[in-house]
């Protein structure tokens, strides 16, 4: 490995202080960048000058602290559209993340475009919060979920891959939304969105991407992927907690009925009667996170700048080697199964396509007890469920262990976390 | 050994590892070699909530003391378990109740579990008390009931009419003492009881049927240490002996 990328890497990693605390007297090495990214200090400093610079409510006052506000939360939705390659302003909505953006639209989409007898369609690799939000929003408008499988469940295979062979059969025409998964938060693995969404869009249905692990993994333009709905959480991509984002198309978001109602959402109000905001205020009731909003334009930045030249280059890099190093360690050994396998022959899953995510058991080992082990070696990984209980299930697994790598990983980290996992695996034998 | 003094044996124990590894490697050991509980043991009830992985905590009382038995999936859990049962087994539910858990602390066993898995502690803890107090209850209740208790006569008269009551002639859904095939009740100081009684016909294919089931009935009538019954067909029964309740029941009214 040349001393140049080392350089490189450092320097990022320089730029985050949480990476250089230790834990257990030992450095920490975080592998659950899947749930939450550690903050660079740009990030830290915009938090804090806003709050001392720019703290005022917006959208509202006259006065020159409000204005600052106001400019600064409206700036980071510039940011958020250009990012995203949205065409404009009105197509992004602030909200308190992935969530609360599926949640969003699960509601007031459902309302106006879902009945009776109605389909909506939802993806077997899905977080809880993609799965949880469209049944409520069946149950209230008497709809029905229908699931896109895994080869698992089909019985085709175990990468953990969903099975497109059944997507033509599925998309029947009572389905009136289909909610992708970009990145599986179990597998890792890149689904065929563009493809998905292109045979979902010839037969006129709409579709939502969840973007909270794709946006960190992949580059988005949501022009070029054109989804319907792309739905991301800012803490995920180096931003603040409790913010999150909804792109949607206008023609959607313009006849879609308001989700909550409050203040700023609204044009004039009466007793009787109120008349909306335009977009996007008709979707951001009451006072915004707009401190942690507006923070989103230096997490993005910072995202950019990994992205960019020399740096996104040797971070590139970097990823290849932990992703064939983990998948190398990960499947040559009987006693592991991996979940979400990106082997060559299963069904075209290669390594380009898997995000670094990887989620496993060891044999007769509980998850909850490495990781616990892990723990006292400063390795942070999750053990669990990961809120994605029907996908671990399908594999047989009532809980897993997840080491989840930001661009800002080492190999170096791999190395020890696979060196710890086989101390902690020599205790529990 | 009481309560105290195990958990400072444990505390010494553990005052031996220097290193927080060796201490998780002597609780693994532990879990390791706890004995494996029945299948039959590992029930939705017994699954203790709030713990991250499953934990199965069942308890059993012999001699007024309580037995505590255990099994989860994850091995630490198993070897803290083990401690705590070390801790409580064989104690009454009294002491189990008044007994403070220091060892855990004091080995610092709360401050390097996990949050999720120092919640399961609490829960495991939670649940090995309400077993205790359960227990206690159950034996205060016992206790309350004397083992010899003597029935007043009259008393064990009305149980053994409820008890009559309960058997019915074969061929009239009627049961017998309404029926009027009872003659005469006789309950001893003693607690022995003569019953005489008749049948409907004096060629009733079931008659032994019917003395059975009141002698069965009549035994388990509380106060009532053993029956003699007398079948009699003097005088002959008629449907004049029936109680008007019985003679409603049929129609004959």
């Amino acid at each position: 490995m040349s001393s140049r990328r080392n350089n490189i890497i450092s320097s990022v990693r320089e730029q985050i202080p949480a990476l250089s605390q230790k834990m257990s007297g030992k450095p920490l090495i975080y592998l659950d960048n899947a749930a939450t990214t550690q903050k660079p200090r740009q990030v830290l400093d915009f938090l804090s000058d806003t709050f001392v610079w720019r703290n005022a409510n917006v959208h509202r006052a006259m006065y020159e602290l409000s204005d600052r506000s106001t400019e600064a939360y409206e700036d980071a939705r510039e940011t958020v559209r250009s990012f995203l390659n949205a065409p404009f302003r009105e197509n992004v909505i602030f909200t308190s993340g992935t969530t609360a953006s599926i949640n969003l639209v699960a509601y007031s989409f459902c309302k106006k475009f879902v009945g009776k007898g109605d389909v909506i369609v939802i993806e077997a690799d899905s977080h809880h919060s993609n799965i949880v939000p469209w049944q409520l929003a069946a149950e209230r408008v008497g709809a029905m979920v229908r699931v896109l499988p895994t080869d698992v469940l089909t019985g085709s295979g175990r990468s953990g891959a969903l099975d497109l062979e059944s997507l033509d059969s599925l998309l029947t025409p009572e389905v009136r939304i289909l909610a992708l998964t970009q990145i599986s938060n179990i597998t890792g693995l890149n689904n065929p969105v563009g493809k998905i969404i292109a045979a979902a869009h010839a037969k006129g249905i709409p579709v939502l991407v969840d973007g909270a692990q794709g946006i960190v993994h992949s580059k988005v333009d949501v022009r070029k992927m054109d989804c319907d709905f792309y739905a991301f959480s800012a803490h995920k991509i180096y931003g603040a907690t409790g913010v999150g984002v909804l792109y949607g198309k206008k023609e959607y978001l313009e006849a879609m009925p308001p989700y909550m109602g409050g203040g700023d959402m609204v044009e004039t109000v009466t007793y009787q009667k109120t008349t909306y905001a335009p977009l996007p205020l008709k979707f951001e009731a009451g006072t915004p996170n707009f401190t942690g909003a507006a923070a989103l334009k230096p997490a993005i930045e910072f995202a950019q700048w990994l992205a960019t030249g020399e740096t996104a280059q040797a971070l590139k890099q970097e990823e290849e080697d932990i992703k064939s190093f983990m998948t190398d360690y990960l499947t040559s050994d009987r006693g592991i199964e991996l979940y979400g396998t990106p082997s060559s022959s299963a069904r075209g899953v290669g390594l380009d396509v898997k995000a670094p995510i990887f989620t496993f058991n060891i044999k007769s080992i509980n998850a909850g007890d490495l990781a616990q082990l892990l723990d006292k070696m400063g390795v942070a990984v999750r053990s669990g469920l990961m809120c994605a209980e029907p996908l671990l299930n399908s594999f047989g697994a009532t809980s897993a262990l997840r080491a989840s790598f930001a661009p800002y990983n080492t190999l170096e980290e791999a190395k020890i976390f696979t060196e710890c996992l086989e101390r902690a695996r020599a205790m529990l034998f | 050994m009481t309560v105290k003094e195990t958990q400072q044996q444990i505390v010494e124990e553990f005052s031996v590892f220097e290193d927080w590894m060796d201490k998780y490697q002597y609780i693994i050991d532990l879990g390791k070699s706890m004995p494996v509980i029945d299948e039959a043991k590992k029930t939705e009830e017994n699954l203790i909530k709030g713990c991250q992985s499953r934990v199965w905590l069942s308890c059993s009382q012999e001699d007024g003391k309580l037995y505590f038995s255990a099994d989860s999936d994850a091995i630490i859990t198993k070897g803290i378990i083990s401690l705590l049962i070390r801790v409580y087994n064989g104690h009454t539910p009294q002491e189990i109740l008044d007994s403070d858990v220091e060892f855990i602390d004091r080995i610092g066993l709360r401050s390097n579990l996990s949050p999720t898995r120092a919640n399961g502690l609490v829960s495991m803890l939670k649940q090995i008390k309400l077993y205790a107090l359960a227990f206690k209850e159950i034996q205060e209740e016992q206790s309350k009931e004397p083992q010899e208790k003597t029935y007043p006569v009259e008393e064990v008269q009305k149980n053994v009419i409820r008890a009559l009551k309960q058997v019915y002639d074969p061929e009239i859904p009627v049961n017998i003492y309404d029926l009027g095939l009872v003659y005469e009740i006789k309950v001893g100081d003693d607690g022995n009881v003569y019953i005489k009684m008749t049948m409907t016909s004096p060629t009733c294919p079931l008659a032994d049927d019917v003395v059975n089931d009141v002698n069965n009935a009549v035994s388990e009538a509380p106060g009532v240490a053993g029956v003699q019954i007398e079948l009699t067909f003097e005088p002959e029964w008629d449907e004049s002996r029936m109680t008007e309740e019985a003679r409603l029941e049929l129609g004959l009214m």
